[in-house]
């Protein structure tokens, strides 16, 4: 399991560390799992993508 | 000018310097005395600037000379040491190896140069403004407490008078919390107002910055010089800049007070539930329409929050990542850099799926109030090494309870400033949140000021 969470993650930490960022996350999670049962389907996200940014005049 | 000079607001130190009737330099000497002798036990500032007598002694002359550049001329104001100076060294309260940062100035920083400030210092930011707590920096009000963070070191500067004003940054509440905690005035205004380039990243949609001060009129007169549109930070917006301190004056009569009544007023402290209802009761009295209100969607604000902040705090670390650098931040920050690991792209993005819900939501409250008014946080300053408080008789982690108040404005980017409103009954100051409309700070300073105005909380000092 440890393999799969850093192949899949990028996050090379040992077993037991790795075991207390998991235990740690499990209240934010909780918070994240409400949010994803909101049906948000017709609303874009808030990111707004600008093709002409790096043509902003630079101070 | 009669009273301490360090006890005195920028709006009367201004006029004041203007006239000759204050010297810059003095100004800057009492104000590096007191960073060396009574507010030494705050540790409030990491860098004190070997330049800011010179910076003074340059002001004064020029003042003399006739060349007033504006109301911080002369003025020591501290800079949060994430805010990059070409003068001083950057830290952003980290001490990892293999991290350095540029010499040269954030847009704010010179911003205030050019405006005539004396930047007397680096104030005090927990590890990168990731937290709320900016040790070792220690509250005013009571040296065993936290000033809260992560702009701690500038609410302690500012609320002990070791400088007239500080610079802040405010991810999901950084200058409204230490404001509230240390009884200064803490303004985050709208999402792209204040320039951010060469402030550390946090999070780079929830980054706002902003002033500490001493009074309402102050952060007018900050918000003055720092509000308008820079090219260099690609949030910024190209919006006209009022006169922020022309409406101060004028009463809240005709404005209509939003309440939220959920969220904002859950399980809070006794004595922050009574002052803050003190303080819409006499709002109303001052003629105020109060109107109570609900919005639901903010049950799902906390998850959101976490998944935008926590995936681009990693995102920004993911070099210190991979170079085993994160290791040596410190334990909390730590954990918080690896965990955002964690967050799916798919939870990113429903997060800001939910910021556009959320600001359409408030969009509509605005329709009917002119702001939204409720504490600040939950608590006020809690015990250094207190990682629990006790609310009503329930325990909750002061990391959730802090900023539970403040990150919805984060989210939504809208303008909002914490105010003091009075003392529990240990004497610890507790802040009273005012938002309003995107780009309308105008509104939020004006009824912040007709509170302030009709109260004395800004006449008192804490004992150091």
């Amino acid at each position: 399991m440890g393999d799969a969470y850093k192949e899949l993650l990028g996050l090379d930490l040992p077993p037991e560390r790795l075991q207390e960022v998991l235990a740690a996350y499990a209240d934010i999670l909780a918070e994240i799992r409400k949010l994803r049962a909101l049906d948000l389907t017709d609303v874009h996200p808030a990111i707004v993508f600008e093709p002409t940014a790096p043509y902003r005049k630079m101070p | 000018m009669s009273g301490e000079l360090w006890k005195q607001p920028l709006e009367k130190l201004a006029p004041a310097i203007r006239a000759g009737k204050v010297s810059p330099v003095a100004l800057t000497e009492v104000c590096l005395d007191r960073i060396a002798n009574a507010g030494a036990r705050l540790d409030s500032f990491i860098h004190v600037s070997p330049h800011a007598l010179d910076a003074a002694r340059v002001a004064e002359r020029e003042i003399k000379a006739g060349k007033w550049r504006g109301p911080l001329h002369g003025i020591p104001i501290g800079v949060k040491d994430n805010y990059l100076t070409e003068d001083m060294p950057t830290t952003a309260g980290s001490t990892a190896p293999g991290l350095s940062f540029p010499l040269r100035d954030s847009t704010a920083a010179a911003t205030l140069r050019k405006a005539g400030a004396v930047l007397i210092g680096k104030t005090r930011t927990h590890e990168f403004a990731w937290g709320n707590v900016t040790p070792p920096v220690c509250n005013p009000w009571d040296l065993t407490r936290v000033p809260s963070g992560s702009s701690g070191g500038s609410g302690a500067a500012v609320s002990a008078g070791l400088c007239v004003a500080a610079l802040g940054s405010d991810t999901g509440g950084s200058i409204r919390m230490p404001a509230a905690a240390c009884g200064t005035v803490g303004l985050k205004a709208t999402f792209g107002r204040v320039s951010r380039d060469g402030i550390v990243p946090h999070s780079w949609s929830l980054d706002h910055a902003g002033p500490l001060t001493r009074t309402v009129a102050d952060s007018a007169l900050m918000m003055q010089v720092l509000a308008g549109y820079d090219a260099a930070d690609s949030a910024c917006q190209a919006q006209p800049v009022p006169d922020y301190s022309k409406a101060l004056d004028r009463s809240v009569r005709g404005l209509t007070i939003g309440v939220c009544r959920n969220h904002f007023f859950d399980n809070l402290q006794e004595d922050v539930e009574g002052a803050v209802e003190k303080a819409i009761a006499d709002l109303a009295a001052a003629g105020a329409q109060v109107h109570e209100l609900r919005i639901p969607l903010l049950e799902y604000g906390l998850g959101a929050i976490f998944a935008i902040e926590l995936s681009s705090s990693t995102a920004y670390h993911d070099a210190s990542l991979r170079a085993g650098r994160v290791p040596y931040y410190q334990p909390d920050v730590r954990m918080l850099v690896e965990m955002g690991r964690l967050v799916t792209g798919p939870d990113y993005l429903k997060a800001e799926q939910y910021r556009s819900a959320l600001m359409e939501a408030y969009r509509k409250v605005f329709e009917t109030v002119d702001v939204v008014i409720g504490p600040t946080t939950p608590i006020t300053a809690w015990k250094r090494g207190e990682w629990t408080v006790q609310i009503a008789g329930k325990p909750e982690s002061v990391l959730a309870a802090s900023w539970r108040f403040t990150y919805p404005y984060n989210l939504t980017g809208l303008p909002a400033i914490s105010v003091p409103c009075g003392f529990d009954r240990d004497g610890l100051p507790i802040g009273l949140q005012i938002a309003g409309r995107p780009f309308d700070e105008t509104t939020v300073l004006r009824v912040a000021h007709a509170y302030e105005r009709d109260h004395d909380w800004k006449d008192r000092w804490p004992q150091l």
